[in-house]
């Protein structure tokens, strides 16, 4: 009872390469052998595979064929046929994968071998981007499954080469669209084509790409700068007695030298004029006392709103300056267009 | 009245304004005077009122003022005098800004009887200083003290210690209109020698008040 669970999750797992791939058959042989396999009689679906590939099928077909044959030579333990079967699906669609955590260990290392005994170039992918010339790169990636001369071209109105390197496994290249004069390359529609050699074996993948020309972005100028307010120019001091005081001094004052400096020939002097004088004084100082201070300029804050505008003065200028130097550069936009095919 | 005395009144009718805001430049207004004139002892003592005009201006550091009254003089009750007399008195004052709150000035100051014989003309230079201090918004306050060099009578002496100070304040009412009030004390240590018998003190004491508006331009 304890096998069991073991023997359903490896049966489970050889039939899952043939999970919905059986609605999509055409051919008869081919159909019946999907079935044969799908019922776990490997000799038949070998045999009846085998016989499908002497008919005439279509690429897709005939790779589902030999996947089909590959899997079933990798569960009667003929590892070696199953690599040469693997090696004929990856021929047909380099782009084949299998999932290892669906087929068996077995089928899997097989497959992994074939793609290694082949040279192929996989994987092509370059993404969306877009970036100032000069400033950015457009990331290419691919896999080259032997060691090989690896040669990547763009071709479009000019023929550009990318990169010309000795590579093997996962590679990862930044290309600069410049022309050798240092100028963008022209807007237009380019192919990435990715050569590798390998002795008299060559392989190649592309990869077409729209390449646009647009304006770089110029940064608005400054108002304010995030964090900094302009504070208030004027303050209210504090209510104070210090003008009935300014009063009363000035006041007192004029009634010290009046009486210091009286004659005593003379007598003492009129008061009139005095009192007529010193209480319209006093009585300005007590309404000043107790009005409502006039605002007075800050000073602090005149000093800090001024260094904040020179500060955003400053940053506009170069701003302004960064902006020239915008609207002299080129914004490329990469779009990656359809796959091409492989060779 | 004569036309001096016309020309006098239009110039004090034509305004006022002490210390002009420092936006101002030029200021001019009427005032009313009370005063009070004694001269060689306690006997002989006048008291009474006026009217007249000042005008000032000011360019940056440097300001000007220019005050006429006429002046009617009367005894007092308690004076020995026989009757009273007429007074012109002409004052002006030239500063410079020292600082935001001193100034020093010089000037001329210069009073004269009417009849001549009834009381002492005289005519003097002023040097001096001044104080200012700004009460609160339109409201300034003022301090002068003066030396009055070179005194000149017409009943001829000397003085050797003659001083003139003062008390003004300036407040703004509405818009250009100012409210002035300014007092002002004098006191003249005269000295004559009459027929070379030896020097006798004849002093001179004055107070003024000046209450009058003005109006900035």
């Amino acid at each position: 009872m304890r096998r069991r669970p073991a023997v359903v999750v490896s049966l489970l797992i050889a039939v899952a390469p043939a999970l919905g791939r059986a609605q999509a058959v055409q051919n008869a042989t081919v159909r019946r052998a999907q079935q044969a396999y799908d019922n776990l009689e490997y000799r038949q679906a070998l045999s009846l595979g085998l016989a499908a590939l002497r008919e005439r099928l279509a690429g897709a077909e005939r790779a589902r064929v030999y996947e089909l044959v590959g899997f079933s030579y990798a569960a009667l333990d003929s590892i070696l046929k199953s690599v040469d079967a693997f090696k004929q699906v990856v021929l047909i669609d380099p782009e084949r994968q299998l999932d290892p955590n669906r087929v068996s260990p077995k089928a899997y290392s097989a497959f992994d071998v074939a793609l290694r005994q082949v040279l192929l170039v996989r994987q092509l992918r370059i993404d969306s981007t877009g970036f100032v010339a000069g400033q950015g790169a457009v990331p290419i990636r691919f896999m080259v499954t032997q060691p090989a001369r690896v040669v990547t071209r763009a071709i479009g109105q000019t023929n550009l080469l990318v990169d010309s390197s000795a590579w093997n496994g996962q590679v990862n290249l930044s290309w600069s669209p410049r022309l050798p004069s240092g100028d963008p390359v022209p807007a237009g529609v380019y192919t990435i084509v990715v050569e590798a050699r390998l002795g008299q074996n060559t392989f190649s993948a592309s990869q077409q790409i729209r390449v646009l020309h647009g304006t770089v972005d110029t940064l608005p100028h400054l108002t304010g700068l995030p964090g900094y307010q302009y504070l208030p120019e004027t303050e209210i001091p504090p209510q104070s007695w210090r003008p009935l005081g300014l009063a009363f001094l000035y006041t007192g004052g004029a009634a010290i030298g009046t009486l210091g400096l009286e004659s005593g020939n003379l007598g003492a002097s009129s008061k009139r004029e005095l009192a007529v004088a010193g209480t319209a004084a006093l009585v300005t100082g007590l309404v000043m006392t107790l009005r409502k201070p006039a605002p007075r300029p800050a000073e602090g804050n005149i000093l800090y709103n001024r260094l904040l505008k020179e500060q955003i003065a400053r940053r506009n200028a170069d701003i302004a300056k960064e902006n020239v130097t915008r609207r002299q550069q080129v914004q490329l936009t990469v779009v990656p267009l359809k796959s091409g095919a492989a060779r | 009245m004569s036309g001096r005395d016309v020309a006098l009144v239009c110039l004090g009718c034509v305004g006022i304004g002490w210390r002009p805001a420092p936006a101002q430049r030029f200021s001019i207004g009427p005032h009313a005077v009370l005063v009070d004139y004694r001269e060689v002892s306690s006997g002989l003592r006048y008291s009474g009122a006026g009217f007249g005009g000042l005008a000032t201006a000011r360019y940056r550091k440097l300001s000007a003022a220019v005050a006429v009254e006429r002046l009617t003089l009367d005894p007092t009750s308690t004076s020995t005098a026989g009757a009273g007399f007429k007074a012109t008195q002409v004052d002006a004052w030239v500063a410079y800004d020292v600082a935001s709150y001193a100034s020093v000035e010089v000037g001329l100051m210069r009073r004269t009887a009417d009849p001549g014989f009834d009381a002492q003309s005289m005519g003097a230079v002023r040097i001096g200083a001044r104080s200012a201090y700004d009460l609160g918004p339109g409201a300034t306050v003022s301090f002068r003290a003066d030396y009055l060099a070179a005194p000149k009578f017409s009943g001829g002496g000397r003085a050797a210690f003659s001083l003139d100070m003062g008390l003004g304040l300036d407040v703004r009412l509405a818009g250009r209109l100012h409210g002035v009030v300014d007092y002002a004390f004098e006191r003249v240590n005269r000295k004559t020698d009459p027929g070379g018998t030896g020097e006798v003190s004849a002093p001179i004491q004055q107070t003024l008040a000046r209450v009058g508006l003005g109006i900035g331009f």
